[in-house]
C-alpha cells in the first residue's frame, strides 16, 4: 500500500517501492506494531469472529500491551498483555487497532 | 450427613492444576474422553476425613465461553447438576489474568474454594496479597498452595474438609456490569425464570442471562432457551442502539476492569523476577534467526539422549526374554504337547519380548519430552515452528506430535491433544502414520546393511525417512484443502514462563506413557502375535513332496571319510587327540573343524575330503530350507500369501513378502521375525546374518528398496488404528486411513518398481 511519491529532496527520483512510509497518526494495527514497542488497543474491529476470544485473554479496548517478538518465516507474533505472553497470527492481529505507546529499551 | 462429594477442578492452562490434581489423587486416576469431542476427561478419587471425594479435572481454560471444544466441555460440566464444590486453581504470580475465570465461576453460585497456587513464586516475585480483602471480593475462601511440592496442599485439604462439613454459608457478591446492562440482564433472567427448565434449576438464571447476552455459543445452543432468544436479540440490539454497548466484548471488558480494581486494592507488588529471567531466556530461544537452529539442536539432543541411554537396556531386555524362553524350554520336555510348547516360547514370549524391547526407548523419549513440556519450551517450539508448518496447512503445535511419531505413532496421536483446532488435529492424526516409527526401524536395519554398501547406508536410511516426511506434508496440504476445509479456530497460545520441572511430575508422565505402551503390548500385540504364530505353523504338513530325511541321510553318508583320509588327518598334526577321537567315532568331520581346516594348507587327500564335506553340507542346508518353506507354504499364512501373490507381484513382492506384510499389521517389527520364519533362518532379528544372506540371494536391491517403501507408507499397525478410532471417536476414520494409506503405498511402490525395472536400476541380484 505504499504510495509512490517524488523524492522530497527535489531530485525527482522515485523512492524504492519497497519503502513503506507511514507519516502522522494513521491508523495502525497490532500487526504493524514493531518489536519492542508498547501500545494501547483503541478498538477491536466489530463483526470479526475472533473478538470474543481475544477479549477473554484481556485484549480489550484500552488494554496496554507490548510487542515482544516475531517468529521466523512470517509466523506468529508474540504479545505481552496482562503479564502473560500470548502468540497469535499476524492476520488476526490485523483486526486490532492500536495507538502506539512509548518504546522500551 | 452426606459422605460422597463431587469436586470440579477448574483453572487456566499452565496454572499448575495438574500438579494439584496429582497431589490430591495420587495414582487413583481415570482417563477417558468426553463424549462427542476429542477433549480428554480425567477424574480421580480420594478420601478426606472419611468422606469419599470424586475430583474432576476439567480442561484448562481462560474463560467460560465457547471459544474452543475445551471451553464448551467446561461449560457443560459446570452447568450439570451434582457438583458440590468448585476448586478454582489460580496462578498467583499473575492474579489479574487467572482471576478472570473466577469472576465467571462465581456467577454459578456453587460453593468455591480458590487455591492461590505457586504461592512461593509469587512471594519471590514480591507479590503481597490481602487475603481477607480478596475473599470478600470473590465471596470465596482462599488458600495458598504449592502444588508441585510435597505437603504443598496441606492447607487446601484442611480448608476443603471444613467447607464440605460446614453448611454452606458463603455469600457470593454480584459483579455489577453497570446499570444499563444490569437492566437487560434482569429482564432476560426474569424470562428464564418463567421457562422453569428442569435440568438447569440449580443454576442461577442470571448466569444464563449474562451468557445469552454475551452471545455465547454454548448457551445459545441449549434448546430450552429457544422461546426467549427473540427477547435476547431485542435486548442486545437495544443496548447497542441506545448505549453503544457491544455486549459480546463489553462483559469481558467489565470483568477485567473489576479485576484491575480488586488487584490494585488488595495486591501489592515490589518487583518482578521470574518473568524477567524467563523473558531474557526467550530473547535467545525465540530469536528470529537462531530460534529455529536452536530448536533443531534441542530436538536432536532429545533423540540422542533417548537412544544412547536406552540402547544398553534394550540389550538386557532381549537377553532376559531369551533366558526366559530357554528356561521354559528346559523345564518343559520336548515330547509333551510340542505345539503348545513352541507356541508359548516362540509365539508368546518372543512376541511380547519383541514389543517390550522398545520400552526403554519409549520411557526415555517421554522423559525427555516431559522435560521440554514442563519447562515451557514446547510452547516456544510451537512458536518458532509455526511459520514453517503453516505452509503445509498445519500449525506449530503439530510439530511436536510429528516428531514423536518417529518414536511411536500411538503416543504421538495422543499428544495431538495439545492442538486446539479440531481440523488441524484431525489432519495431524491422519498423516502421523507416515512418520516412520521406531518399529519400522528393524526393517530398515535388516535390509539396508544387506543391500547397500557402507557409504550409502546412512543416505538410504535418511532418504526413507525423508520420503515419509515429504509424503506426509503433501498429504496434509491435500487433506486441509479437501476433507478438512474451512475456517480454522482463532489461534491464541500462551507462552508460560520457564519453570524448573519437578522430578515427580516427570516420572509420573513417563510412568503414564510407559503403562499405556505396555498395555498395548499386553493386549493387542500378544493376541495378534499368537494368532500369527498359529497362522504361521498350522496346519502342519506331514507328507512331503520329496523324501527329505532320506536325501539328508544320503548326503550325510557321502561325507564319511575313508580310512586313508583319517590317517592323513592324523599325520597332519592339525587336530588335537580329543577331536581326532571324535572324528574316528563318527567317521565325519565336524562343522567347526571344517572351517578351521579350510584355512590350512592340506595334503590333496584331505583337501578333497573337506571340499566334499562342504558341498554336502550346503546341499543339506538347502534341503532343510526347502522342507521349511514347504511346511510354511502349507500353513494359513502361506496359503493367504500365495493367494495374494498375483496382486502384489506388480510391486515386486513374492508370496513370502506378502505374508510378512500381513504379519506386519500386528506390529511393524513383526515383518522381520516373520521373514525369518519364512526363510527358516531361525530366530531372526535385524542383526540376523543368515536372514540377510537369504535376502540378498533372493531379492534385487530394487525389490529391497520397494519393501522398505511399502512398509513405510502402508497401513499402520492395528494399535495405531485402534488409537485413531479412540481419539477421533469414529469407526469410519480409521477405515479411511487404512484404505487410503494402502492405496498410497501400493501405487507409489508400483511406480517405483515398474520404473526401476524399466530403467534397470538395481535389478541384478547381488548375492
Amino acid at each position: 500500500m505504499s504510495k509512490v511519491r517524488k523524492c522530497s529532496c527535489g531530485c525527482g527520483t522515485m523512492p524504492a517501492s519497497s519503502r513503506n512510509y507511514r507519516v502522522g497518526n494513521r491508523a495502525m494495527t497490532l500487526a504493524d506494531l514493531p518489536v519492542g514497542t508498547a501500545g494501547t488497543i483503541i478498538k477491536v474491529l466489530p463483526g470479526w469472529r475472533g473478538r470474543k476470544k481475544f477479549a477473554d485473554v484481556g485484549l480489550v479496548e484500552g488494554a496496554e500491551l507490548l510487542m515482544e517478538a516475531h517468529a521466523p518465516f512470517g509466523g506468529l507474533l508474540r504479545v505481552k498483555v496482562l503479564e502473560t505472553s500470548v502468540a497469535m497470527h499476524r492476520d488476526d492481529a490485523a483486526h486490532v487497532m492500536m495507538k502506539r505507546g512509548e518504546t522500551t529499551e | 450427613m452426606k459422605r460422597e462429594f463431587t469436586i470440579a477442578l477448574a483453572g487456566n492452562p499452565n496454572c499448575g492444576k495438574t500438579c494439584i490434581f496429582n497431589a490430591l489423587t495420587g495414582a487413583r486416576q481415570h482417563v477417558g474422553n468426553y463424549p462427542g469431542v476429542t477433549v480428554e476427561s480425567k477424574s480421580g478419587r480420594f478420601v478426606l476425613n472419611g468422606m469419599e471425594i470424586r475430583l474432576i479435572d476439567l480442561p484448562g481454560v481462560y474463560s467460560l465461553s465457547s471459544n474452543s471444544p475445551e471451553e464448551e466441555v467446561v461449560f457443560r460440566e459446570l452447568t450439570r447438576p451434582g457438583i458440590d464444590l468448585i476448586l478454582n486453581v489460580i496462578d498467583s504470580t499473575i492474579p489479574q489474568r487467572s482471576l478472570y475465570l473466577t469472576t465467571q465461576l462465581a456467577e454459578l453460585h456453587i460453593p468455591m474454594l480458590l487455591a492461590f497456587n505457586m504461592s512461593d513464586d509469587a512471594a519471590k516475585k514480591g507479590l503481597k496479597f490481602d487475603i481477607p480483602k480478596l475473599e470478600r471480593y470473590f465471596g470465596s475462601p482462599i488458600v495458598r498452595t504449592v502444588g508441585c511440592r510435597a505437603g504443598g496442599v496441606q492447607a487446601l485439604l484442611e480448608k476443603l474438609a471444613g467447607m464440605l462439613t460446614e453448611p454452606d454459608r458463603h455469600g457470593v457478591p454480584m459483579l455489577s456490569y453497570g446499570a444499563d446492562i444490569d437492566e437487560a440482564v434482569s429482564a432476560v433472567a426474569a424470562k428464564i425464570d418463567t421457562l422453569d427448565i428442569v435440568g438447569y434449576n440449580h443454576v442461577p438464571s442470571r448466569f444464563f442471562a449474562i451468557k445469552l447476552l454475551e452471545h455465547d455459543r454454548s448457551a445459545w445452543h441449549i434448546d430450552a432457551f429457544r422461546p426467549i432468544l427473540g427477547e435476547v436479540e431485542a435486548q442486545i440490539k437495544h443496548l447497542l442502539d441506545r448505549h453503544a454497548i457491544e455486549t459480546d466484548t463489553f462483559m469481558a471488558d467489565r470483568r477485567y476492569a473489576m479485576l484491575a480494581g480488586a488487584c490494585r486494592d488488595a495486591i501489592t507488588t515490589t518487583r518482578e523476577r521470574r518473568r524477567e529471567i524467563s523473558d531474557r531466556i526467550d530473547v535467545v530461544m525465540t530469536n528470529k534467526y537462531i530460534g529455529l537452529p536452536l530448536f533443531f539442536l534441542i530436538i536432536y539432543l532429545t533423540f540422542w539422549f533417548t537412544f544412547t541411554l536406552a540402547d544398553p537396556l534394550m540389550g538386557y531386555i532381549e537377553d532376559g526374554f531369551a533366558w526366559l524362553s530357554d528356561l521354559v524350554k528346559g523345564s518343559w520336555p520336548e515330547a509333551t504337547l510340542p505345539y503348545l510348547r513352541s507356541l508359548l516360547t516362540d509365539g508368546v514370549i518372543g512376541g511380547v519380548g519383541g514389543v517390550l524391547v522398545f520400552l526403554p526407548n519409549i520411557l526415555f523419549l517421554f522423559f525427555a519430552i516431559a522435560i521440554l513440556e514442563d519447562s515451557g519450551y514446547m510452547a516456544r517450539a510451537a512458536f518458532v515452528m509455526d511459520g514453517v508448518m503453516r505452509r503445509f496447512g498445519l500449525q506449530g503445535r503439530s510439530f511436536v506430535p510429528l516428531v514423536l511419531g518417529f518414536g511411536c505413532t500411538v503416543p504421538a496421536i495422543m499428544a495431538t491433544r495439545c492442538i486446539e483446532s479440531e481440523r488441524d488435529r484431525k489432519t495431524t492424526i491422519m498423516i502421523l502414520p507416515l512418520m516412520s516409527c521406531g518399529a519400522r526401524l528393524p526393517i530398515y536395519a535388516l535390509i539396508i546393511p544387506a543391500f547397500f554398501i557402507a557409504q550409502y547406508q546412512a543416505l538410504v536410511m535418511w532418504l526413507i525417512y525423508l520420503i515419509g516426511v515429504v509424503v506426509a506434508l503433501i498429504a496434509a496440504r491435500i487433506l486441509k484443502s479437501t476433507l478438512f476445509k474451512g475456517d480454522g479456530e482463532i489461534y491464541l497460545m500462551e507462552l508460560p514462563p520457564y519453570r524448573m520441572p519437578t522430578l515427580r511430575s516427570l516420572l509420573l508422565h513417563m510412568w503414564d506413557r510407559g503403562r499405556m505402551y505396555v498395555q498395548k503390548a499386553g493386549t493387542i500385540i500378544l493376541a495378534t502375535s499368537m494368532i500369527l504364530y498359529i497362522c504361521n505353523t498350522w496346519p502342519e504338513k506331514t507328507v512331503f513332496d520329496k523324501d527329505y530325511d532320506a536325501g539328508i541321510a544320503r548326503l550325510e553318508n557321502d561325507k564319511r571319510l575313508t580310512p586313508l583320509q583319517i590317517g592323513a588327518l592324523e599325520r597332519s598334526g592339525l587336530v588335537s587327540g580329543e577331536v581326532l577321537a571324535e572324528v574316528k567315532a563318527t567317521g565325519t568331520l565336524p562343522d567347526e573343524l571344517l572351517d578351521e581346516l579350510r584355512k590350512e594348507e592340506l595334503p590333496s587327500v584331505l583337501c578333497s575330503a573337506v571340499e566334499v564335506a562342504q558341498e554336502r553340507n550346503e546341499a543339506i542346508a538347502e534341503l532343510e530350507n526347502e522342507r521349511q518353506s514347504e511346511l510354511m507354504e502349507y500353513t494359513i499364512s502361506g496359503r493367504v500369501g500365495h493367494m495374494l501373490e498375483p496382486f502384489f507381484r506388480p510391486i515386486g513382492f513374492d508370496w513370502k513378502l506378502t505374508t510378512a506384510t500381513i504379519g506386519a499389521l500386528a506390529a511393524k517389527e513383526v515383518f522381520v521375525s516373520q521373514l525369518g520364519i519364512l526363510y527358516a533362518a531361525g530366530e531372526a532379528d535385524e542383526e540376523s546374518v543368515p536372514l540377510r544372506q537369504q535376502l540378498i540371494q533372493n531379492y534385487t536391491p530394487l525389490q529391497a528398496f520397494c519393501i522398505m517403501l511399502f512398509c513405510l507408507l502402508s497401513i499402520p499397525c492395528l494399535a495405531t488404528l485402534a488409537i485413531i478410532r479412540r481419539e477421533l471417536n469414529s469407526w469410519t476414520m480409521p477405515l479411511y486411513e487404512a484404505g487410503g494409506l494402502f492405496l498410497l503405498a501400493y501405487l507409489t511402490t508400483m511406480i517405483v518398481y515398474q520404473a526401476g525395472s524399466l530403467l534397470r536400476i538395481g535389478t541384478k541380484l547381488i548375492g
